[in-house]
């Protein structure tokens, strides 16, 4: 339904002006709406729900969209971005969408509410969050944070990792002030009401900064004492991941393709990513992909594209199980894994 | 609008401008705090296709969010004007439905409807409907109970009555409704966006500003989408006080008249 009608009255001159407006909306709007290609017969529709407005990290996926990858391999990918973070993985679980992209210490938190999902690869292997602070204000490391105010987006996983961080460094966590700036890490410290934050991205916020001339220190929290952890990982219903593995398997495959592809021409990547999200700064996002490319090789040699480290994962598990952010052991005999690698190309039977 | 009428308004424009370039200009605030006139402007000029396509695709929701509000919000005043029972049933809801949250339903109305554009519909049918079903049902209580008398000294029937007294006896107030729903219609389309999942390379200007403002660090852009749905919601105003001097013009213009 695009019309809306007007009660007919005698004097329609009134009327017009009314109806062009709504005219001329509609008609913007249509023009608005992005026209999706026509799918062939033989692909099968296949959400993924991103875990942020489109952007660098999703590199190889835009990459792969845009050199048919996906189509090859019989998936009509559509990517949906999220309105806040919480809602891919709830989403996900809803069976509205088939794969979601979030991040490790969220799933983890999904499946103790007993969503039961499953991460199939890590797009990123490493965390992003990062400490970061402007030169003005005298925070070098860790250490020097010491009676300073931090700024975070007040994710409790979050203020986890400053305390450990903190204690890594020998700071007492009660002589730091954190405070909640939401998700304005950067606006929060050029304004100065904060002297460093943790929560922005070495692969974002800080090439931002960077490019601002702002000259940031960037401490990555893996690089603080905190654990490593997959910062990105790409989750499917587990239900899914026993019954329908073949697509999971065609997924995966095309996504490492793409990211073959970003490799060996970044700027391409830049331009599939641009095009998704025209509101984005290139030269931001041609920085980005290029940094995250280190990132997205398996920690060990030989294992192939979105490998999950299983001692990484356990490690990891342990820390957010010893900080209080999880009231069980994620990763326990007799329990499913929450994350396989059967999956990706080369691995599984 | 006649160009002298709107002088006044111009003058104002003109003169905060003026005001906040210099506030912007000397007072040391950040350009990422606060961005001066002349830099939104230049945001809005280099924006360009990337800002009017994402308001286009706002705009369509405003106009059909509207539509949608506007026809529930008098049908179902109208329902309750009949049906007093169902007054008494819907009313206290209409009302603690203002008080949604609605991020906490976003996920809920795309499980229900999908990933396209009727939740945001729903969403701004929803904040906008409110305003038109109060005005309506006061505007139909409010009728001159002589006239009443009167339809059923003629005999008439409940229609005709309802058609040639309480109708008419409304409509100013269902249209002084529509017009508080229209302003508020731009900003129910930002909630909306910002609280439910889009596709595609152009989610919206709301999406935009919010993007902007943050992790896209572009607070200049952000204030020139912020200007254009500033100037959009006026429109809208404007062109329903415009269908309403004709669709009722024996409504007093002493009262509420905008211009």
């Amino acid at each position: 339904m695009r019309t809306s009608r007007l009660p007919r009255r005698p004097h329609r001159r009134a009327i017009v002006p009314v109806l062009s407006a709504a005219v001329c909306a509609l008609a913007l709007g249509a023009c608005g709406s992005k026209q999706d290609a026509v799918s062939a017969k033989s692909t099968k529709p296949f959400t993924v729900m991103l875990d942020f407005f489109p952007n660098a990290d999703h590199a190889p996926l835009y990459e792969a969209l845009d050199r048919g990858f996906f189509r090859q391999v019989g998936l009509d990918v559509k990517p949906v971005a999220p309105a806040e973070p919480a809602e891919p993985l709830k989403l996900l679980a809803a069976g509205r969408v088939n794969l979601a992209i979030s991040y490790e210490p969220e799933l983890l938190l999904a499946r103790e509410q007993g969503l039961k999902l499953v991460s199939i690869g890590a797009l990123v292997q490493r965390p992003l969050t990062s400490i970061i602070a402007l030169p003005g204000r005298h925070v070098g490391s860790v250490a020097e944070l010491k009676g300073k105010r931090v700024g975070t987006a007040g994710i409790p996983y979050q203020s986890a990792e400053l305390h450990t961080a903190l204690e890594h460094a020998g700071v007492s966590p009660s002589s730091v002030r954190e405070a909640n700036v939401g998700f304005n890490l950067v606006p929060a410290m050029l304004s100065g009401q904060v002297d460093a934050t943790l929560g922005g991205f070495w692969n974002y916020e800080a090439i931002q900064l960077r490019l601002m001339h702002k000259h940031p220190v960037v401490i990555p929290v893996d690089e603080a004492g905190v654990p490593t952890y997959d910062e990105l990982v790409l989750v499917v219903r587990e239900q899914e991941a026993r019954h329908d593995g073949e697509d999971l398997r065609a997924f995966l495959q095309a996504l490492s393709r793409g990211e073959r592809a970003v490799k060996a021409d970044p700027e391409a990547a830049a331009d599939a990513v641009m095009a998704a999200n025209p509101s984005l700064e290139r030269k931001l996002q041609l920085e980005s992909i290029r940094q995250t490319l280190p990132a997205t090789v398996p920690s060990e040699a030989g294992k192939p594209y979105g490998w999950q480290s299983p001692s990484a994962w356990e490690a990891f598990g342990t820390w957010m199980f010893d900080h209080g952010l999880l009231h069980g052991m994620p990763i326990r005999p007799g329990y499913l894994t929450p994350y396989t690698n059967e999956f990706l190309p080369g691995q599984g039977i | 609008m006649r160009p002298r009428r709107a002088l006044p308004a111009l003058l104002l424009v003109v003169l905060l401008l003026g005001a906040w370039e210099l506030y912007a200009d000397f007072s040391g605030v950040q350009s990422a705090v606060l961005p001066a006139p002349h830099e939104v402007g230049t945001a809005l000029w280099n924006g360009g296709a990337v800002l009017w396509r994402n308001f286009a695709v706002t705009a369509e929701e405003v106009v059909l969010g509207l539509a949608i509000a506007l026809t529930a919000g008098f049908a179902l005043a109208v329902a309750m004007h009949m049906v007093p029972l169902l007054r008494r049933a819907v009313y206290p809801l209409a009302v603690g439905s203002q008080a949604i949250p609605i991020p906490v339903i976003g996920v809920l109305l795309v499980f229900w409807w999908g990933f396209g554009v009727l939740p945001k519909l729903i969403v701004v049918a929803l904040i906008c409907f409110f305003p038109v079903l109060v005005t309506t049902a006061d505007g139909l209580a409010g009728v001159d109970p002589e006239q009443l008398k009167l339809m059923r000294t003629l005999d008439a029937s409940r229609w005709q009555s309802f058609r040639l007294a309480e109708l008419p006896a409304a409509l100013p107030a269902a249209l002084s409704g529509a017009r508080v729903a229209l302003a508020v219609g731009v900003i129910g389309a930002f909630i909306a966006e910002v609280a439910t999942p889009t596709t595609g390379a152009y989610p919206g200007l709301g999406r935009q500003i919010l993007a902007d403002a943050g992790p896209n660090f572009q607070t200049p852009r952000a204030y020139a989408g912020t200007a254009i749905l500033f100037a959009f919601a006026i429109a809208c105003f404007y062109a329903l006080a415009l269908a309403e001097r004709r669709l009722a013009p024996y409504r007093t213009r002493t009262s509420g008249e905008p211009l």
